[in-house]
């Protein structure tokens, strides 16, 4: 596969992949190339949500993303959300409702719902929040917790 | 009860946990597995050397076994790779390593496999068991009990309902796939792999692979979700064996199709479930059920022995006959998958309990009642029955459910359903305990799977026990090599069994500083003084730094050893006709409330409420408890409702992706009441019941009920899918 020029912010600092091969899917590049575990590799094929990250801002399922195709982009993964205050948010209303166990669906949880709390503030529902989380699966909590998680971060919002 | 933050949810919320899936090491190849293009046939020929013509890729056979493990003696039980028949569809023929996941893909496929197809046997109805002839599949398994005057039950009932159910079978679908890395380190063969059991994975790996169980390490890593699949190896042997032919570490993790292909799942089954019924009681009950095993290795069978007392119910039945068989097909192996056949086996007997109500005419909950049993009864099998709390659980589930059924809408049924587990399993494991001036140490081998059950489950006990708070308190995961004994997280045995380990060490540190103090140990309980742990006693006070010799501060602290093996009660022997049975521990029951809505247009089925009335003896911790009944819930929802493995005729799986193997999403889960029951206490810590399964038993029962009730159709088959309500209610 031959390989092209890639250059990319992944959580605010510069990164030059180049050469990257054109097959190289953004989830690899995060994890195995940049030394970025906290994405998630579930199915790979784009319908579990674990592997999910922010390109400029917006969700996207980096199993799906090929590197070389954002180049010049701003990716955010889980590890980026540290010092944002959003992420802190969510974080904080997950442990407080227990809106995890195993934890392998919650950094894609985080980060979608983050981008979610970013993009639509306030104007959204809870019920809104909660339809787009709807392709994140995750196996074990039954999605009770993270149900609860999301309304009392909607309870919460100024 | 106060609120507790899980201990490990910060650091799952940053990402910063590492799964098995997470790890890599320098140096290290990926694996990728060779599948089996048919489900049954002869291997006529194994081509690995296009493989092995790419540069950097390592490729193993069934040839390169004698070579890979010399010195190896005596007959494997199920060789790694088959040399002649293939036994499933994508069944590993052979393994691969590569320098890039990619590589190892290609050369996965560039190995060149010859067969002879077969037809698939996939058929486990239509034929006579006991002489099943060519070209069926073989028994694996056969039990027969029988109990009192069957004839006389049948010969005088006032009526007979029999019935036929047919239940799909079901994926666990951990978010996590299978995934480890296996080095060979000198002479032993280590493994970091996402296992509920590391002490069975050792054990099950050496004889797979014929090495004595000390030249095994297993190490266990934090695993994204278990719910069975992750017990018996899977992945392992192949690692550890492309590992010791490259002399390099080797990562391989199962894709998620191949997770669907090669996850140990449940499979189908079909139940015939008859009684007679006279004066409005149950006089007699015979089951009859038959059990899709797979490629499952004959005697190994747990399931049909135990699940089948599941068919016969929690109900006092004076005459009973259950017979069940397994049979070996040309599908994967049969796995345990969160209360292995429960959830099926309940959902025959559980809506055969509601059809006898209709049938007679009375609340469908008195007439469970009627027969449940209670402490000191007797079950079909003779044991006689601990505490039990599920008359308890029936009484407020029927109130609960006379309430909702107030305000049903049209086409809307409120129902109820419940079911029974035996938890704190026979199965033992002991724990370490170091008393540290500064902390508490908890020594032992299981990794958390998620349920809480280690993380805070056990970590719950000691601090009951000593007072400690939960900052002081840490489990410290060691190795097959050095931790203590354990048999792993399953059965919902983790808090139940080895929390009486934990216990037992905890209090044998807290009698130990009661001698030092001298003071009945009773009254030891430890605090916090400017950073170090204070054991208290009344009045007295003293530093736990003070309270130790020089020996045990250099050896990390003071240390306090627990052992835990279970003895499960007895049954009676005279009842078993033929194969194996298994008694109960400890008797945790629980009952339902489902509301659901039956569009009488396509026949889907929406679940407006749900409800669980669960036993639980004692709670320990409650968050977790909680979301363990939720979980439990959602996971049985998918059992009921979507999920279903279908094969396609040449015996491939052909819904082996997300997308097509359903299981719920955030908006099809409706809102879950939890309620525990307390004071009918268990073998666990302070009486506490396992939780683990016991919350997937009653809810594809509970479903059934709820669309019997709202539409009028007997639901004889799982999952209960828009098509197959359709038909029921004669829409198609
Ligand atoms: S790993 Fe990307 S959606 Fe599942
Ligand atoms: S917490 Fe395990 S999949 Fe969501």
């Amino acid at each position: 596969m031959t390989a092209s020029p890639a250059r990319l912010t992944v959580n605010a600092a510069p990164v030059d992949l180049t050469p990257v091969p054109v097959d190289e899917r953004l989830l690899d590049t995060v994890r195995w190339r940049l030394g970025l575990p906290g994405t998630k590799e579930g199915c790979r094929t784009g319908e579990c949500g674990a592997c999910t990250v922010l390109i400029d801002g917006r969700s996207v399922l980096s199993c799906l993303a090929l590197t070389h195709e954002f180049a010049g982009a701003a990716v955010t993964t889980v590890e980026g959300l540290e010092g944002d205050p959003a992420g802190a948010r969510v974080r904080a209303a997950f442990e407080a409702e227990g809106a995890l166990q195993c934890g392998y669906c919650t950094p894609g949880f985080v980060v979608a719902l983050t981008s979610l709390l970013k993009e639509r503030g306030t104007e959204a529902s809870a019920e809104e929040l909660l339809e787009d989380l709807g392709g994140n699966l995750c196996r074990c909590t039954g999605y009770a917790a993270i149900v609860r998680a999301v309304r009392r971060i909607h309870g919460e919002m100024p | 009860m106060t609120f507790t933050v899980r201990p490990d949810a910060d650091a799952k919320l940053r990402g910063q946990v590492a799964f098995a899936t997470d790890r890599g090491v320098p140096g290290m190849l990926w694996g990728a597995l060779v599948p089996a293009p048919v489900a049954r046939g002869r291997i006529r020929s194994l081509d690995l050397g296009p493989a092995r013509a790419i540069d950097g890729v390592i490729a193993i056979g069934p040839a390169d076994l004698a070579r890979l493990l010399p010195g190896v003696t005596g007959a494997v039980e199920r060789p790694v790779f088959p040399t002649d028949r293939i036994q499933y569809h994508s069944q590993p023929l052979a393994a691969v390593a590569a320098p890039t996941r990619q590589l190892a893909r290609r050369a996965a496929r560039a190995v060149r496999v010859d067969v002879e197809p077969l037809p698939p046997l996939e058929e486990i109805e239509g034929f006579d068991p006991v002489h099943p002839g060519p070209d069926r599949p073989d028994v694996i398994a056969h039990v027969l009990a029988r109990h009192g005057d069957l004839d006389a039950a049948f010969g005088s009932a006032d009526f007979v309902l029999s019935e036929t159910y047919r239940t799909a079978g079901v994926c666990q679908v951990a978010l996590e796939p299978h995934a480890c890395i296996a080095e060979i380190q000198g002479d032993v063969w280590h493994v970091t792999t996402s296992t509920q059991t590391p002490f069975g994975a050792r054990e099950d790996l050496a004889s797979m692979l014929g090495l004595p169980e000390e030249r095994i390490v297993v190490e266990g890593t934090w695993v994204g979700g278990g719910f069975g699949g992750k017990g018996a190896p899977l992945v392992e042997p192949y690692a550890l064996l492309l590992a010791r032919a490259s002399g390099r570490p080797v990562r391989l993790a199962l894709s998620y199709r191949e997770e669907f292909q090669l996850g140990r799942t449940s499979l189908p089954s079909v139940v015939r479930i008859e009684s007679a019924v006279k004066g409005g009681r149950i006089a007699g009950r015979r089951v009859h059920w038959r059990l899709d095993a797979g490629a499952s290795l004959p005697g190994r069978d747990f399931t049909t022995g135990y699940a089948i007392g599941f068919i016969l119910g929690p109900y006092r039945i004076p005459a009973i006959e259950m017979e069940g068989y397994a049979f070996r097909t040309n599908k994967p192996p049969l796995g345990p998958h969160r209360a292995p056949m429960a959830p099926q086996c309940v959902f025959a007997e559980e809506s055969h309990m509601d059809h006898l109500a209709a049938r007679l005419g009375v609340d469908p909950v008195a007439f469970r009642r009627a027969h449940v049993w209670k402490e000191g009864d007797r079950t079909h099998l003779g044991q006689k029955v601990g505490p039990f709390g599920l008359d308890r659980c029936l009484e407020r589930a029927g109130a609960l459910a006379a309430t909702w059924s107030q305000d049903a809408a049209p086409h809307t049924g409120v129902a109820v359903g419940v079911g029974f587990w035996s938890t704190a399993t026979g199965a033992g494991g002991e724990v370490r305990l170091v008393l540290s001036p500064t902390e508490l140490k908890i020594i032992e081998g299981e990794r958390e799977i998620g349920s809480g059950s280690v993380i805070r489950g056990i970590v719950a006990v000691a601090e009951t026990v000593l007072g400690i708070s939960r900052d002081r308190v840490r489990v410290d995961y060691h190795d097959t090599r050095s931790a203590p004994f354990d048999s792993g997280v399953f059965g919902s045995r983790t808090l139940a069994a080895l929390g009486q380990a934990v216990q037992k060490a905890a209090l044998a540190l807290r009698d130990e500083l009661g001698k030092r103090l001298s003071v009945p140990a009773g009254s030891v309980q430890l605090a916090e003084e400017n950073g170090e742990l204070v054991a208290v006693s009344g009045r007295r006070r003293a530093k736990i730094r003070s309270l130790l010799t020089a020996t045990e501060l250099a050896l990390g602290g003071l240390t306090g050893e627990g052992r835990h093996y279970g003895v499960s009660g007895e049954i009676d022997t005279a009842r078993v006709v033929e194969g194996t049975f298994y008694p109960y521990t400890d008797f945790t029951g629980a009952a339902h409330v489902a509301m659901v809505q039956v569009d009488p247009e396509t026949g889907a089925v929406r679940v407006m409420r749900y409800a669980a009335f669960q036993d639980a003896g004692k709670v320990v911790d409650l968050p977790t408890a909680q979301g363990s009944i939720e979980g439990g819930v959602a996971m049985g929802l998918g059992t009921a409702l979507t999920e279903e493995t279908t094969w396609a005729e040449d015996g491939r799986m052909s819904n082996a992706g997300l997308l097509d193997y359903r299981i719920p999403t955030l908006g099809e889960i409706p809102p879950i009441e939890v309620h525990f029951e307390e004071g009918f206490l268990g073998a666990g810590p302070f009486g506490a019941k396992g939780l683990g399964e016991p919350p997937i038993i009653p809810v594809p029962a509970t479903v059934g009920n709820a669309i019997f009730a709202a539409s009028g159709v007997a639901m004889t088959e799982l999952p209960m899918t828009p098509e197959r309500v359709a038909r029921a209610l004669k829409l198609l």
